[in-house]
């Protein structure tokens, strides 16, 4: 064993002193950033890596997020998997369980003392004993808004769901929506659901032995309220994806909404005043004192079984978290995917990018914001390999559609989501 | 019979009802695709555009693989549908009219490979193709676009050989001519027709075809319309603009093929063949 340690920290020396004595090591990398900018600029790094070290040669294959859950498994299982894989938590567990992951431990440690990740980043990928994979970037839900629309309306930035409720109905008129809330069975009102969730106490949806902890009355208070919001919001809303949401308040149909990020379709699309837009925490429960919010921590996984590719995949990941390349990984979309590490908060190469200094105070509050971030199956410590398929099945937003569409009761609905992700938990 | 004014304005108002039906859509997204983009996402729609702007196309063309993903999907659904025809054809022909044992159980089985749901054999496939190497190979989108769409094809083409009256066959065999001749020479013109059809649903399909597209190619310079063109509008953030000129220029060869294969089949093929 301790031969075996030896020779593979003699092979990362070489490899990190760019040596070539012998064939380079060659890495795979797939990830799900296929829009041609992020696959050029993601490019732009890798030829840079490759050139400083010829021992090891990194090649992209993006794929996209709607196929690599079934294309991956298929790939691992026929020996041609890439070596490199990004990954949110959920697809970690199911890769995980086909036993194609190596866990990072050591990488994770080192990373963590060289740079400091935001701990809501890297707690989803540790568990069993081990970290599964090292975050790349975070994303995290907050409330967008139009300062001149607040202002006209003589109204504050709300903080709790009544100034909320209060300000949508104020900002309702002339045509206008004061809110755009999805209730489409899909992810993204998966996302918004449990952004009311986490403000009203109901973030962990396992108890402890593993068993649904779903129904309780934070969580029915949370789908009342969101129910209430959701009918000052577009009829069409009800089959809303990210896209449909974000236009509605590039349009300024939508007096607030809650995204990730709409800087990128404000500023292509839009071509409004950036001093107008406004971004703050999602509102909290009347009975809570802080917001918080949901995160998606995306990560990059070890999938390799090969020792000298683990080593090289090793300096890969290392050399992609120094803070003088980091910023420019980030900014393959500026406004969009925010630093996993303090030191990468603060990087020149992320702040010096235009369209981050463009909209400095709304990235400084996204960054803000996501220090709170929480996923749904990944806030207890322990992680259940469920958590997949409820994920899959998007029972949040089936359960918020037994409301709006079908008229049940929230109490009602709720009671039918914690049977149904007891059922899949079952299996 | 003449018409009444009444009727003729039903008709033309029927007409005009599946003429919008059928066009709204397609002028939708081509109109869209050429305004700019804050006319595009406004919630009050302007079905006449308000703006001009050709710079969704040169976006398009400029900063994305989106010819290369043509060409691909151009080669990949030509060649599956010329194999299609190539090898639904003969194969009709020898369920029509040849006898052999286990006919009518073979033709009738042929179709149980539209009862598994296509991505229970997606794994399966995976593993096979990528143990001959197939994998990441335009060739491997043929084989499975001809995989799917032959059954159907065959079926469909033997209904048209059952439309040829027996006389025209018989007449060909008194003057000595072999199964292969008859086949190409004679039925294959009189069920030009049928082959219009299949060469219409394999096109599309192969065209269309994304789960298998998704799995089986790799990289992005093989990439066919329907997968890369996913990637490029992207999930959280979609620009709408982008998203209409691909949706406006992958529809025109589909078009084209209507319009070509439509008028070039289908006019006066079986006229003054039975006198």
């Amino acid at each position: 064993m301790r031969t075996r340690l030896l020779a593979v920290a003699s092979l990362a020396s070489m490899l990190l002193a760019g040596t070539a004595y012998a064939e380079p090591v060659s890495l795979t990398l797939w990830h799900m950033e296929q829009p041609p900018h992020r696959v050029q600029r993601m490019q732009e790094l890798l030829d840079e890596f490759n050139k400083a070290h010829p021992g090891v040669q990194v090649k992209q294959e993006p794929q996209s997020w709607g196929e690599v859950y079934a294309k991956a498994p298929a790939a691992f299982a026929a020996g041609n998997g890439p070596d490199m894989l990004f990954t949110i938590p959920d697809f970690t567990t199911l890769i995980k369980g086909i036993d194609a992951l190596v866990p990072v431990d050591d990488l994770a440690k080192d990373l963590e003392a060289k740079h400091g990740f935001v701990p809501a980043t890297i707690a989803p990928y540790q568990y069993d004993g081990h970290t599964w994979a090292i975050p790349a970037y975070n994303m995290a839900i907050s409330m967008w808004y139009r300062n001149s629309a607040l202002k006209a309306a003589g109204i504050e930035v709300p903080k709790t769901w009544s100034e909320w409720k209060a300000a949508a109905e104020k900002l309702s008129a002339d045509g206008k929506y004061g809110i755009g809330l999805p209730a489409n069975k899909q992810l993204y009102t998966d996302q918004t659901v449990y952004s009311f969730m986490v403000n009203s106490g109901a973030a962990d949806i396992y108890n402890e032995d593993g068993s649904i902890a779903f129904d309780k009355p934070q969580t029915v208070e949370a789908y009342q309220t969101y129910a209430d919001l959701q009918k000052l919001s577009p009829p069409d809303s009800t089959s809303w994806t990210w896209g449909e949401a974000e236009a509605c308040f590039a349009s300024a149909s939508c007096g607030t909404i809650l995204q990730f990020s709409v800087i990128n379709t404000y500023e292509t699309q839009a071509e409004a005043d950036p001093a107008d837009l406004g971004v703050a925490p999602v509102p909290h429960a009347d009975n809570q004192s802080d917001s918080a919010t949901i995160s998606y921590s995306n990560a990059i996984m070890l999938t390799t079984k090969d020792e000298a590719k683990q080593a090289g995949a090793k300096v890969f990941l290392a050399w992609l978290l120094e803070p003088q390349n980091y910023g420019r990984f980030l900014t393959m979309e500026p406004g969009l995917f925010l630093p996993v590490t303090n030191d990468g908060a603060k990087a020149e190469s992320f702040w010096s990018d235009p369209i981050v200094t463009k909209y400095k105070s709304q990235v400084e509050t996204m960054v803000a914001n996501s220090q709170t971030g929480k996923l749904f199956g990944f806030t207890t410590g322990k992680v259940f390999p469920s958590i997949g398929a409820i994920s899959g099945q998007n029972v949040i937003a089936e359960t918020l559609q037994k409301i709006v569409v079908d008229g049940q009761s929230a109490a009602d609905a709720v009671k039918a989501g914690q049977a149904r992700m007891s059922e899949i938990a079952a299996k | 019979m003449k018409r009444t004014l009444p009727q003729s304005l039903a008709l033309y108002a029927g007409l005009a009802v599946i003429v919008l039906l059928i066009g709204l859509p397609f002028w939708w997204v081509m109109s869209g695709s050429i305004k700019l983009p804050r006319e595009i996402i406004s919630r009050v729609p302007t079905m006449v555009p308000q703006s001009f702007t050709l710079q969704h196309f040169e976006k398009l063309l400029q900063s994305t693989d989106f010819p290369a993903y043509l060409v691909n999907s151009l080669l990949v659904a030509l060649f599956s549908t010329v194999f299609t025809i190539a090898l639904a054809l003969p194969t009709a022909y020898a369920f029509f009219r040849m006898k052999f044992p286990g006919r009518a159980a073979l033709y009738r089985l042929i179709l149980v490979a539209y009862a598994f749901p296509t991505v229970v054999v997606l794994i399966p496939i995976y593993g096979l193709f990528a143990r001959f190497g197939l994998i990441d190979t335009r060739a491997s989108l043929v084989i499975v676009n001809i995989a799917f769409a032959l059954p159907f094809s065959i079926w469909m083409m033997r209904s048209f050989l059952a439309s040829v009256p027996r006389d025209i066959e018989e007449a060909a065999i008194v003057d000595g001519a072999p199964p292969r001749v008859i086949l190409l020479r004679i039925m294959a013109p009189l069920i030009a027709p049928g082959i219009a059809s299949v060469a219409i649903f394999t096109f599309i399909a192969s065209w269309t075809e994304y789960l298998f597209a998704s799995v089986l190619i790799v990289s992005d310079a093989r990439r066919t319309i329907p997968v890369g063109f996913a990637g490029i509008i992207g999930q959280y953030q979609i620009d709408w603009g982008l998203l209409l000129a691909g949706a406006t220029l992958a529809t025109i060869p589909v078009v084209i093929l209507f319009a070509f294969v439509g008028r070039w089949f289908v006019t006066g093929l079986t006229e003054g063949a039975v006198k």
